[in-house]
Order: C-alpha cells, then sequence, then structure tokens
C-alpha cells in the first residue's frame, strides 16, 4: 500500500500596488491581460473562463523537467472586488494539491491593497507547503512588475 | 459600496463509527446510500440528493424549512483513494446569495473493527452570511445522521 498523507495549510500574502482596484482586478479578469503577467516561455494558459463554474488550465515546467499542471474552476466573482477559485497541481500528471484561492481588492489611497489567501491540502507528502507560499508571492510579484512598466510607459 | 468579508477559518470532525471502513466508505460514496444521512434537519421540506462520484464529478442537495430560505449545497470531486479519501470543494448559497466556498476533506481509516473519520473543511465565509462554528456544529449533525444511518443498516442486516 502506498504512504497517504493530506498536510493542511494556509497562508495570506498581501501586496499594495499604485494601480486602482478595478485596473488590477482586470489583471486576473482579462485573459491577455493575464499572460502578459502569468505567463512566460515556460508556461503556457491553455484554458480562460472567467465565470463561476468557468475553468482555467495552465501548464509548463523547465526543460528537462517535471511539468507542472494548474487546473482550476472559479467559484465566486464580485467585479472589482473578490475572486475565488478552486484550483488542484499535478507534476508529470500526479495530482499533488487541491486548494481554495481568495484574491480580495480593497482601495488603499488611489490604489489597491491586494490580498491573497490560499488554503490547500497537500497529498502524499509530494510539496512542502511553505513552497506553494514563495510561488505565489513570486507570482504577483510578476504583476507589480507589469503594472510598474505600464505606469512608466503612461 | 457594499461592505464585502471574507473571513478564513478551519475545523476538524474526528469520529469512530463502529462498522468498516468499506461501509462507511460506501455511506459516503454511493448514491442511495449517501440520500439516507446527508440531508436537512427533519423539519426541512423534502431535498434532491444527486451525487456523481468520480474525479470531476459534481453532487447537489437543497432544503429549507417551510417557507424559510433555501440551502443550496453544491460541490465538486477533485480526488478519490477509495475506501481511504475524498477531497471536494463546495459551495452553498442560501436563496441566490453564495454564501460559502470551502474545501472538504475526508480520511478514513481501519480503528479496530471500525472506521475512524477526520474530516477537515478549509472555508472561505463570504459577506457575513455564516461563519466557522455554525458550519462546524451543522457538519457534527450530519455525522450524527450518517452515525444513525449506519446503526439502522447493521440493525437490518
Amino acid at each position: 500500500m502506498s504512504e497517504r498523507s493530506a498536510i493542511q495549510a494556509s497562508f495570506t500574502i498581501e501586496r499594495v500596488f499604485d494601480a486602482p482596484p478595478g485596473r488590477v482586478f482586470q489583471c486576473f479578469a482579462d485573459a491577455e491581460t493575464k499572460r502578459r503577467w502569468a505567463c512566460h516561455e515556460n508556461w503556457a494558459m491553455s484554458e480562460f473562463d472567467f465565470r463561476p463554474g468557468g475553468r482555467e488550465v495552465s501548464s509548463g515546467g523547465e526543460p528537462g523537467r517535471p511539468v507542472y499542471g494548474f487546473n482550476g474552476r472559479y467559484q465566486d466573482i464580485v467585479p472589482d472586488r473578490r475572486i475565488v477559485f478552486a484550483f488542484e497541481m499535478a507534476r508529470d500528471g500526479v495530482r499533488f494539491s487541491i486548494s481554495v484561492g481568495t484574491i480580495q481588492f480593497e482601495p488603499h489611497g488611489a490604489g489597491t491593497r491586494l490580498l491573497f489567501t490560499e488554503q490547500g491540502v497537500f497529498l502524499d507528502g509530494h510539496e512542502d507547503p511553505a513552497r506553494r507560499e514563495q510561488g505565489s508571492g513570486t507570482g504577483l510579484d510578476n504583476l507589480a512588475e507589469m503594472l510598474r512598466r505600464e505606469a512608466v510607459a503612461a | 459600496m457594499t461592505e464585502r468579508s471574507v473571513t478564513h477559518a478551519t475545523f476538524v470532525v474526528d469520529r469512530t463509527y463502529d462498522a468498516p471502513v468499506e461501509r462507511v466508505y460506501a455511506a459516503c460514496s454511493d448514491p442511495v446510500a449517501k440520500a439516507r444521512w446527508f440531508v436537512g434537519p427533519d423539519a426541512w421540506d423534502k431535498s434532491d440528493h444527486k451525487l456523481d462520484f468520480r474525479v470531476g464529478g459534481a453532487e447537489s442537495v437543497s432544503g429549507g424549512p417551510p417557507g424559510g430560505p433555501i440551502h443550496h449545497y453544491a460541490a465538486v470531486i477533485w480526488d478519490i483513494v477509495p475506501n481511504e479519501r475524498i477531497v471536494s470543494t463546495y459551495e452553498m448559497h442560501m436563496d441566490e446569495i453564495r454564501i460559502s466556498v470551502s474545501l472538504a476533506t475526508l480520511e478514513l481509516r481501519p480503528a479496530g473493527s471500525g472506521t475512524r473519520i477526520v474530516y477537515t473543511e478549509q472555508g472561505a465565509f463570504l459577506d457575513g452570511y455564516d461563519n466557522a462554528g455554525q458550519r462546524e456544529e451543522g457538519t457534527r449533525g450530519l455525522f450524527d445522521q450518517l452515525e444513525a444511518a449506519l446503526k439502522r443498516e447493521s440493525a437490518d442486516a
């Protein structure tokens, strides 16, 4: 019998952006805008349907390394305020976590305070929850960088 | 501006049943067996439980007190290990309003001739309609109903 385990973990990350909530929300709601900060040569989004019950699917990985897959489903969307989604991650086709993600967008002066909370279950010892927190932080750093470039170009 | 809020909370229900793992798992995975216990309190109008038990399958049930709001449960199954684990996410609606999104992990382990279940819910409770304490109480009630259903099965056998 294989070793089975399920470890729950939760974390919240906060970021402040100079862009207003409507613009930051759009970075999650619009496929092409999302691709600009969330995707690169090693990560591509193949499905994006931004409505409750809609799917988002992406995958990738460095050459010669395992292929990671993200399979998500939108649950709750409040325009410019909140997104709640459920998702699983897999490595080489083997599921290793299932999570609920909550993104909240709050006005912060003329900008936005974004809170990302992940509540996840990590399966069968395949992944350390601390690495997930780190990876999520990197994603938001990429968003911040794109918004900064936009502000400079404007 | 409408007040919006999210409260994130986790609770655990840890119970032991006097039935073997295969029977407890069947009560959680077979649509006919699950409909016998996965229902609202007796006072609620008859509800229509549906379960498509497979990864990616859906489960739903609705009900409510006569004349009161209708509670809708809608789940998607993400992970199944037969006789060991079921992981799903589910939403609750009160009438048209979505009040929560939760991750639910059910683990089953043999305990002597019985079964220990550990159910962990990690919930996002939306806009103050419900809270973890009430949800935990309601969930414990459901697991009481599972115990009663298992006992009735044993008595009938």
